[in-house]
């Protein structure tokens, strides 16, 4: 059976908004797919396993952002030849802008990121919350959920994830959501996102299983569950 | 002034004549509490609020105390001003000895404005509804701010880290309560809840004297320790969890009550019966029983699937995204439903059930059935056989509470 590397970063400090629901995702329809998952968990101080096929990343508090940033530049180089060797990655929310080049903080402290996105991150005062549906071409309509207080700028090259037809993405003013640098996603959508949109899910195992040039034929998932909750999503007034 | 507020009034939605009452009469709560002669007690946490506070109040009534409390669950500024209102004398007295009052973290702080509370009673911070209160740190910070207002004693859980840290700034006397360390697995605090390993994970005993320690449970009983002595109480209120939020009741009420002994507290407390849909039993007209049991978080539902899933239990889960519920569906996400695999799980319902259905499935349970219509997943539910469970949010558990009252079913 085909193993599947799935890195997940940070788990203890950046798993605020049901970031194990995307993780669990990858696992059991790796799983439904006939692949073997083996979840690694990154925690700080530790080194980066020999293999890595995806890697995931959730949202933190403020607090815990400021724990992981020195340790996140400290891998930041691994991680950068990761993403150009094409791994998938989903990062959300508070690892997204650790992704980006910088977050200043609403009391005007910058804490520097990696750079895998050519965004910045400015701290807000008022939090962007609710549901949030955004288009994408590759993977379709995107249903979820935002909190964050950050208004995230994508500069004038960085491709994005989407354009957001509901909700604020992310910033609330130029329509546009997430970025996306080689496979590596960064959002604001959590919900957690990858439940309620399999076709994402799948397309990371795919782009996982295409970086480790290996080819395995995609079981047919019942995905009638979420299509119900996409419908759900889609009719909701609030 | 009192006089001209005066406001009667059967109903039960308490925000309107508090509305009334705080345009009137601006300052009305302040003046009116402050005569209280055994001032006021906050008890505020995320979880454990409600069924604490109701310990509480029986425990005082019990010894005598003519307790002010907001018992109808509105626990808003505007419902205690209508509690307040409505009990005032003709002669604008509050014929009371001592209120107690259960607030949210978000509020509890706003309300110190009004009055200074002599005790608070901080039982825990954790993960709550994030798109309302904010992250655990907030919520923590809140609840912190309250406790430092108390003007005669503070009583914390010792095992809830952020706050028996923010107590040590305290300048009024500390009483804290706690598990022992064995038991400390059973109540899992925040981080916890979401860890997987690594440094933080490891489950430590606070290194804090404890005024009230659990040293035990089993089933309903549990084994307390308070002035050296080992005290058995057999309690009427379910739910693990309850043991624990026992503890700080009885911390409180030594401080409140200290000519009272150690045996009878613990005996007072036993008699106390659950709160409003807190692990509250019906009986079905098919004579099965039905246990209704708020779930408001992933630190609230862990606890119920902990304390009330039996192997031969039937289970549905009631989930509405409300604001009082969360709009959000993530914190479905950070509780482990893999204890139900080995019963069955009849029904999901409320205006979230395909969600939650979708989150069994990755835990590789499948729902019976997804009806989305509260009555009718209840009509559903109560035919079937056998004692029943049913985990409700906040909304969802008052439409059920409501239904099952009407007729579905009757109160034990």
């Amino acid at each position: 059976m085909t193993k599947l590397h799935i890195l997940h970063l940070y788990p203890n400090e950046m798993n605020t908004y049901g970031d194990r629901g995307n993780l669990l995702t990858l696992q059991k329809r790796a799983q439904w797919h006939g692949l073997e998952p083996v979840i690694h968990y990154y925690h700080l101080g530790d080194a980066l396993p020999k293999q890595v096929d995806i890697v995931l990343g959730g949202g933190g508090q403020d607090s815990a952002q400021a724990d992981i940033q020195a340790d996140i530049l400290r891998i930041g180089d691994e991680l950068h030849q990761l993403v150009d060797a094409g791994v998938p990655m989903l990062m959300v929310c508070g690892t997204y802008q650790l992704f980006g080049n910088r977050f200043v903080t609403h009391d005007g402290q910058e804490i520097k990121g990696i750079g895998i996105f050519d965004v910045e991150t400015i701290g807000g005062s008022k939090r962007l919350i609710g549901n949030a549906a955004v288009e994408t071409e590759d993977f379709g309509t995107l249903y979820g959920f935002e909190n964050h207080s950050g208004r995230t700028m994508p500069a004038k090259g960085q491709k994005r994830l989407g354009t957001v037809t509901r909700g604020n993405g992310n910033n609330g003013e130029d329509k546009t959501e997430g970025a996306r640098t080689n496979n590596a996603i960064g959002t604001y959508l959590h919900g957690p996102l990858l439940p309620n949109n399999p076709k994402l899910a799948d397309s990371l195992l795919i782009l996982a299983l295409r970086y480790r040039k290996t080819g395995v034929e995609l079981a047919l998932i019942d995905d009638s569950l979420a299509d119900q909750t996409r419908q759900g999503a889609y009719t909701r007034k609030y | 002034m009192a006089k001209a507020v005066k406001l009667r009034g059967k109903s039960s939605g308490q925000s309107m004549p508090g509305l009334v009452v705080e345009t009137l009469v601006p300052g009305y709560l302040g003046v009116m509490l402050r005569k209280l002669p055994e001032g006021v007690v906050i008890v505020t946490g995320t979880n454990g609020k409600t069924t604490t506070t109701k310990m509480v109040v029986e425990v005082l009534r019990a010894n005598g105390k003519r307790v002010l409390t907001n018992s109808t669950g509105s626990n808003l500024t505007r419902g205690i001003i209508s509690t307040v209102s409505q009990q005032a004398t003709k002669t604008g007295r509050l014929p009371f000895d001592i209120a107690v009052f259960e607030l949210d973290e978000a509020y509890a702080y706003q309300f110190t404005n009004v009055l200074k509370p002599r005790y608070v009673l901080a039982l825990n911070a954790s993960r709550d509804q994030l798109d309302r209160f904010g992250e655990v740190d907030t919520v923590a910070k809140l609840i912190s701010n309250t406790m430092l207002t108390a003007t005669k004693g503070i009583i914390v859980n010792a095992d809830d880290k952020r706050l028996a840290k923010a107590a040590k700034a305290a300048t009024v006397p500390v009483l804290y309560f706690g598990v022992a360390p064995k038991l400390l697995q059973f109540f899992p605090r925040d981080d916890e809840i979401v860890s997987v390993g690594g440094p933080e994970a490891t489950l430590q005993a606070a290194d804090i004297p404890l005024a009230v320690e659990l040293l035990a449970f089993d089933g309903e009983t549990a084994m307390y320790r308070m002035d050296e002595q080992k005290l058995l109480a057999t309690l009427k209120v379910t739910g693990q969890h309850n043991f624990q939020n026992a503890a700080g009741a009885l911390a409180l009420m030594q401080a409140l009550l200290p000519d009272v002994s150690a045996d009878r507290l613990v005996d007072q407390i036993a008699e106390v019966k659950p709160a409003f849909g807190r692990g509250q039993a019906f009986t079905l007209k098919n004579s099965s029983n039905l246990q209704l049991n708020l779930v408001k978080n992933p630190a609230s539902f862990r606890q119920g699937l902990a304390s009330y899933v039996q192997p031969d239990t039937t289970v549905m889960i009631a989930i509405n995204d409300n604001l009082a519920d969360s709009r959000d569906m993530s914190w479905l996400w950070d509780i482990d439903f893999t204890s139900l695999q080995k019963i069955s799980v009849a029904l999901t319902t409320g205006t979230r059930a395909a969600d939650m259905a979708l989150r069994l499935s990755y835990d590789d349970l499948k729902a019976q059935s997804i009806e989305p219509d509260i009555e009718k997943a209840l009509t559903a539910f109560c035919s079937l056989p056998g004692d029943k469970v049913v985990f409700a949010s906040y909304t969802a558990m008052l439409r059920l509470h409501s239904l099952l009252t009407k007729g579905a079913g009757k109160t034990l």
